[in-house]
């Protein structure tokens, strides 16, 4: 006689036992207690007692979370000051800021600027020279005076020839500066 | 094996929001079951514990990503049933086979042995069979659901279950002959 199979058995306890096997079971003890077996182990499988570790791993887990914050943190702080550095860099070394010839002339024209403001400052207009120096400030003024004659004439196009003019009247008023604020000052001394 | 899983929402609120306290409270809830759970698909006690840990690692790594669909206890028993599988697949600690294919029907059946004997029995099956007789008929998953974490078929899975059962049978005869 044939009996059920494992494959069989585990069938019938799923209710997808097929017709073979449902009527065997009707007439055959043997396997019907099997199937009780099987149920009853399965119970058993069940009702096992739950086992816990033998020593308690959450340290260890709160460790690693808080190592793994930690590095998380760091690598968030080293990625800021390396995005920072390159943020300062496009602002330092700008690759929309004008040409190298167009911001040096912007810089010689506000030197100028500064310098000439120091020139009409009271206190470098009213210093009492003496003569040779008198006679080397009306140069210098006269050589800047033609200076802006010619930057008058200058095309705006003639980039670099503008800049050497102002990078000369800058040279110039620097002269002038000493001549009038320094060497004037250290007269009245 | 009965054991309290509830956690309140407040609790898993908090834990998602990284709070290491609230994070322990879930640990504490589901340690026990978690190790069970990996401890019997898994040959030793080790192995299981390392389960434990990366259960827990990946739950406070994902807890955010926790929608909230169904209970809690689901969704980590799924992140410890794969680990535990990984596990036995990444080791390749697989024993072989030796299930006797037939069930011995035609001879009285044996009485189903103590706890002891049966907790010995299912130690003697390959993890494999382990983990398909204590997901499917303790933890209650569908062979669907096994052969898709698992990386197998169906059959496969259907297969182990009955050849596993198969070589517990047999065990059990032992036992009680003993």
């Amino acid at each position: 006689m044939t009996h059920c199979t494992m494959d069989d058995l585990l069938a019938l306890r799923a209710n997808e036992g097929s017709v073979w096997a449902r009527k065997h079971l009707e007439a055959c003890e043997l396997c019907r207690s099997e199937l009780e077996a099987l149920y009853q182990r399965v119970a058993q499988l069940k009702a096992l007692p739950a086992r816990s570790p033998a020593r308690d791993r959450w340290a260890e887990i709160r460790g690693t979370v808080v190592a793994e914050r930690h590095r998380k943190r760091r690598r968030w702080a080293a990625w800021s000051m390396a995005a920072a550095a390159g943020i300062a860099g496009v602002l330092v070394f700008n690759p929309f800021s004008p040409p190298p010839a167009k911001a040096d002339l912007a810089q010689v024209k506000a030197q100028s600027a500064a310098l000439d403001i120091q020139l009409q400052a009271p206190e470098a207009e009213g210093r009492v020279v003496s003569g040779r120096d008198a006679a080397l400030i009306a140069q210098l003024e006269d050589q800047i005076a033609q200076i802006d004659g010619q930057l008058a004439n200058q095309q705006a196009a003639q980039m670099d020839a503008q800049l050497e003019l102002w990078q000369q009247r800058v040279h110039l008023m620097n002269q002038l500066v000493q001549v009038r604020v320094v060497r004037a000052s250290y007269v009245g001394l | 094996m009965t054991i309290s899983l509830a956690v309140s929402d407040v609790l898993v609120a908090r834990a998602k929001t990284g709070d290491l306290e609230a994070l322990e409270g879930l640990y504490r809830a589901f340690e026990t079951p978690v190790y069970n759970l990996a401890r019997r698909i898994l040959k030793n006690a080790e192995d299981a514990e390392d389960v434990l840990q990366e259960t827990f690692l990946e739950v406070v790594k994902s807890i955010g990503a926790y929608r909230g669909d169904g209970h809690l206890w689901g969704w980590v028993r799924q992140i410890a049933a794969s680990k535990a599988l990984m596990k036995i697949r990444r080791e390749n600690v697989r024993a072989a086979d030796e299930f006797d294919e037939t069930t011995g029907a035609g001879s009285p059946a044996p009485l189903v042995g103590v706890n002891l004997d049966l907790e010995r029995a299912l130690e003697h099956l390959s993890e494999t069979g382990r983990a398909v007789v204590w997901m499917h008929d303790v933890e209650g998953y569908t062979h669907e659901e096994i052969a898709e974490m698992m990386g197998k078929t169906v059959s496969f899975s259907k297969s182990q279950l009955a050849r596993s059962h198969a070589r517990l049978r047999k065990l059990l005869a032992v036992e009680a002959e003993a």
